[in-house]
């Protein structure tokens, strides 16, 4: 008998194909993208050998793979590639089947990465802030000429729900993580020529300059509207422990005036996120000289992520107004896409962060790192 | 049974002439028209062909020696067909016969490219060197009779050629004709063009030195092309130690062209042999996606593959760089071996594929061409054949064999009526 028997598995197959990698069955592995691509490295280059494992189905051995994360869809492979397989697409699908299969526990991945679940994902806060809300008795657009978001929905509440949610999917996206470590270190078996801390800061650099995105030449604006994404994060992470101390410790309660330096952070970062997820999508539609497609999964999240920034803006500009029965449901609105943003995102496409992180960061201490 | 028409010939190529001549010898008039100033095609460019390996000259000819002695092979060369029109049996065709300002006098002494100051780049070897403005097609051409190249003659200004030739055989006021044929069937074997690959961006023709076409190698290696048959470096006519071939440089590629053109595999074979028997020393590189080697081919491959100097990796080339001394770094994924392969080579050759003649042709109003270009074979209008490459990319071997078809189901479309 031989060592190594592939049973293919015909459904992972399917469900990748729809998906959004219907393309794949066409690769004849010419290897023509792992040689164009302009992230792959030398040593076990991709994504050639991907596009064979995605056809024979080998879920396992992709969920244990460090170079789906290496791709940063630059999409040379989809330009040059002689089938049009479209590698590109297919390793997006990977990504996001790798997020399901990883995420703990499983059905939050099935519901998050699934683009036809989003309104049952949507669902959950929206019950829950329904009841909270009939639970204090707030049901109704609260009195006063002053619109105070608070009046609606107490900082404590919001504080309270935010915090174990996101202490709950923080803990479960670290196991998935770990998970994800121990399958590739142990599935690849590569001696290390560099420890782990130093690659990681190696790596942490990297993201916070952007540079390796900067490799990216069939689609270089990507990399501006990906680092405006990024740092309207961070920005938004900042205003957020900002506010939270305002709240506790000079005791200073929203609404905080324009004039405060936390304000400007907060609607500088708003901006940045509305331009950069734009950058993206126009991005996506526009033609690069061939035809360009991404899946559902993805087009699911910069939309969460547009809406995220849109009622965010829209919260304040409609407060700033004095509109109270618009502003109120509009906060409303606005809080159900910061909770799809901040408690999925260990299964929404956002999980690529932390899964990225430890591949680049698995290449560097296994001496496949590529050239900056 | 009246008056037996005549078959046309669309193309003077391998194919194209062996219908003609297989027809004639059957006792039927046949009609070749051809756009160079020469008979043979591709073919004539060679250094060697499949399958014995032999100069082309050694089969091409027999054929011109078969065509010299029958009176029912006619011939136009520098000729294009303007338009057919007709049916099965009476057809109308109207041939543009271009200047070739040289008569049949011609004895091909040479003298008056002696004295002509004018020079062209000469297509024969793909550019690769110049004649002057008047010039004989290639050594062996046939007819052996010099042409003008009418962009880089300086014209009746000039005459230098006029006053040296002895014969008369040269007058600078030929103009253009239009010959009308009415023939009873026609051959299309119009056959191909080496696809243009400066199309390929990621492969560097046109820009990285030294790298050539499969055809450009072919030119190279023959003893009548710019180097008298060494192959030498173009960039500074270094001798070629180290050789990459790029197989499906086009071909089998749905942004170039989307088939097999067939026969790049064993030409670049074959053109392994040209180095490794000129140059002992020499190590080649053949990088492919699958190596096509159809039937009795396969021993071919086994002798090529024995070579130890010829070293076969699987894995298509995308990425071409100049290094600093006019070589190239070809880049590659070896997926048997594993990881990307850097290979520093002197010179690489493109396998550059087969394109149809008939793609922007006027031709294809009247025959019928699939997507491809390519003629297709079944469903032409009554009357009308394909034969060689204008059907599909073909070999030597397999062009003939289906001219001979060709030939005879011309006749057949003659006689049936």
């Amino acid at each position: 008998m031989p060592d190594n028997i592939i049973t293919p598995d015909i459904q992972f197959v399917r469900e990748l194909k729809e998906a959004g990698g219907d393309t794949l069955k066409k690769c004849y592995q010419c290897a023509t993208c792992s040689v164009v691509c302009p992230m792959s490295p030398d040593n076990k280059p991709f994504p050639r050998k991907e596009m064979v494992m995605a056809q024979w189905g080998m879920k396992d051995e992709l969920a244990a793979d460090p170079d789906i994360w290496l791709c940063h869809n630059c999409n040379d492979c989809t330009k040059y590639c002689p089938r049009g397989a479209r590698p590109g697409d297919v390793l997006g699908v990977m990504r996001q089947k790798v997020i399901k299969e990883n995420a703990v526990p499983a059905f939050m991945g099935n519901v998050v990465t699934d683009p036809k679940k989003t309104l049952v994902a949507l669902a959950i806060p929206f019950v829950l802030f329904l009841a909270v809300l009939g639970f204090t008795g707030h049901l109704g657009i609260p009195e006063g000429d002053k619109i105070v978001y608070s009046k609606f929905l107490p900082i404590s509440f919001i504080e309270i729900i935010f915090m174990s949610a996101v202490a709950l999917t923080g803990i479960s996206y670290l196991i998935s993580l770990n998970g994800f470590w121990t399958k590739m270190s142990k599935q690849n078996g590569l001696s290390y020529s560099k420890g782990f801390v130093p690659a990681l800061v190696e790596t942490v650099v990297e993201i916070l300059t952007h540079k390796r995105f900067e490799k990216c030449e069939v689609n270089a604006d990507r990399k501006n509207g990906h680092m405006l994404v990024f740092y309207a994060f961070i920005g938004l992470l900042i205003t957020t422990i900002w506010i939270t101390y305002y709240y506790y410790v000079p005791k200073i309660h929203s609404p905080i005036p324009l004039t405060d330096p936390m304000k400007w952070l907060a609607n500088l970062s708003a901006l940045a996120l509305i331009v950069g997820v734009l950058i993206l999508i126009f991005n996506r539609i526009k033609d690069k000289g061939f035809d360009t497609r991404s899946s559902s999964f993805d087009w699911t999240f910069v939309i969460m992520i547009l809406l995220l920034a849109l009622t965010g803006i829209l919260t304040e500009v409609i407060r700033l107004a004095g509109i109270a029965s618009l502003a109120y449901p509009m906060y409303f609105i606005h809080l159900l896409f910061v909770f799809y943003t901040i408690v999925y995102f260990p299964y929404s496409k956002l999980a690529h962060m932390g899964y990225r992180t430890l591949a680049i960061t698995y290449s560097k201490m296994t001496g496949r790192d590529i050239a900056l | 049974m009246g008056e037996q028409k005549s078959i046309l010939i669309i193309g003077g190529g391998i194919s194209g002439i062996t219908t003609a001549i297989e027809a004639a010898e059957a006792g039927y008039d046949t009609t070749i028209v051809e756009r160079n100033p020469y008979l043979g095609g591709r073919v004539a460019q060679m250094f060697k062909y499949f399958p014995k390996l032999c100069p082309p000259y050694c089969g091409l000819e027999i054929n011109f020696r078969r065509i010299k002695q029958n009176p029912k092979v006619k011939f136009y060369t520098l000729s294009e067909v303007e338009s057919i029109s007709g049916s099965e049996g009476d057809f109308k065709v109207s041939v543009k016969v271009n200047a070739r300002y040289v008569n049949e006098k011609c004895t091909a002494c040479d003298k008056c490219v002696e004295a002509c100051p004018a020079e062209r780049p000469n297509d024969y070897n793909f550019g690769m060197d110049n004649t002057k403005a008047i010039y004989r097609p290639h050594d062996m051409a046939f007819p052996m009779r010099y042409v003008i190249d009418e962009q880089a003659c300086k014209g009746s200004a000039c005459s230098e050629c006029v006053k040296v030739c002895k014969y008369g055989a040269i007058d600078l006021d030929m103009k253009p004709s239009t010959v009308e044929l009415n023939v009873g069937s026609i051959v299309t074997a119009t056959g191909w063009n080496p696809y243009d690959a400066t199309k390929m961006e990621n492969l560097g023709f046109g820009k990285i030195k030294n790298v050539i076409t499969n055809m450009m190698m072919e030119r190279l290696s023959a003893p009548n092309g710019p180097t008298k048959g060494k192959i030498k470096r173009p960039s500074d006519g270094k001798d070629v130690q180290s050789i990459a071939f790029v197989q499906c440089a086009g071909s089998r590629d749905e942004n170039h062209l989307p088939y097999c053109s067939a026969v790049c595999c064993m030409a670049s074979m074959k053109q392994a042999t040209y180095i490794r028997d000129k140059n002992p020393e020499s190590k080649v590189y053949i990088f492919y996606i699958d190596l096509r080697t159809p039937g009795k081919y396969e021993d071919f491959l086994r002798k090529v593959q024995s070579d130890e100097n010829i070293e076969m990796i699987k894995g298509k080339v995308a990425k071409i760089e100049e290094d600093g001394d006019g070589g190239a770094i070809v880049t590659a994924e070896d997926i048997v071996g594993g990881g990307k392969v850097h290979q520093k080579v002197d010179m690489v050759v493109l396998a550059a594929g087969m394109e149809s003649a008939l793609k922007n042709n006027g031709l294809v109003s009247t025959i019928k061409t699939e997507e491809s270009s390519f003629a297709i074979s079944e469903g032409q209008a009554a009357g009308i054949y394909v034969a060689g490459v204008a059907g599909r990319p073909n070999d030597v071997t397999t062009s003939v064999q289906g001219a001979t078809g060709a030939a005879l189901k011309s006749i057949q479309s003659l006689v049936r009526r």
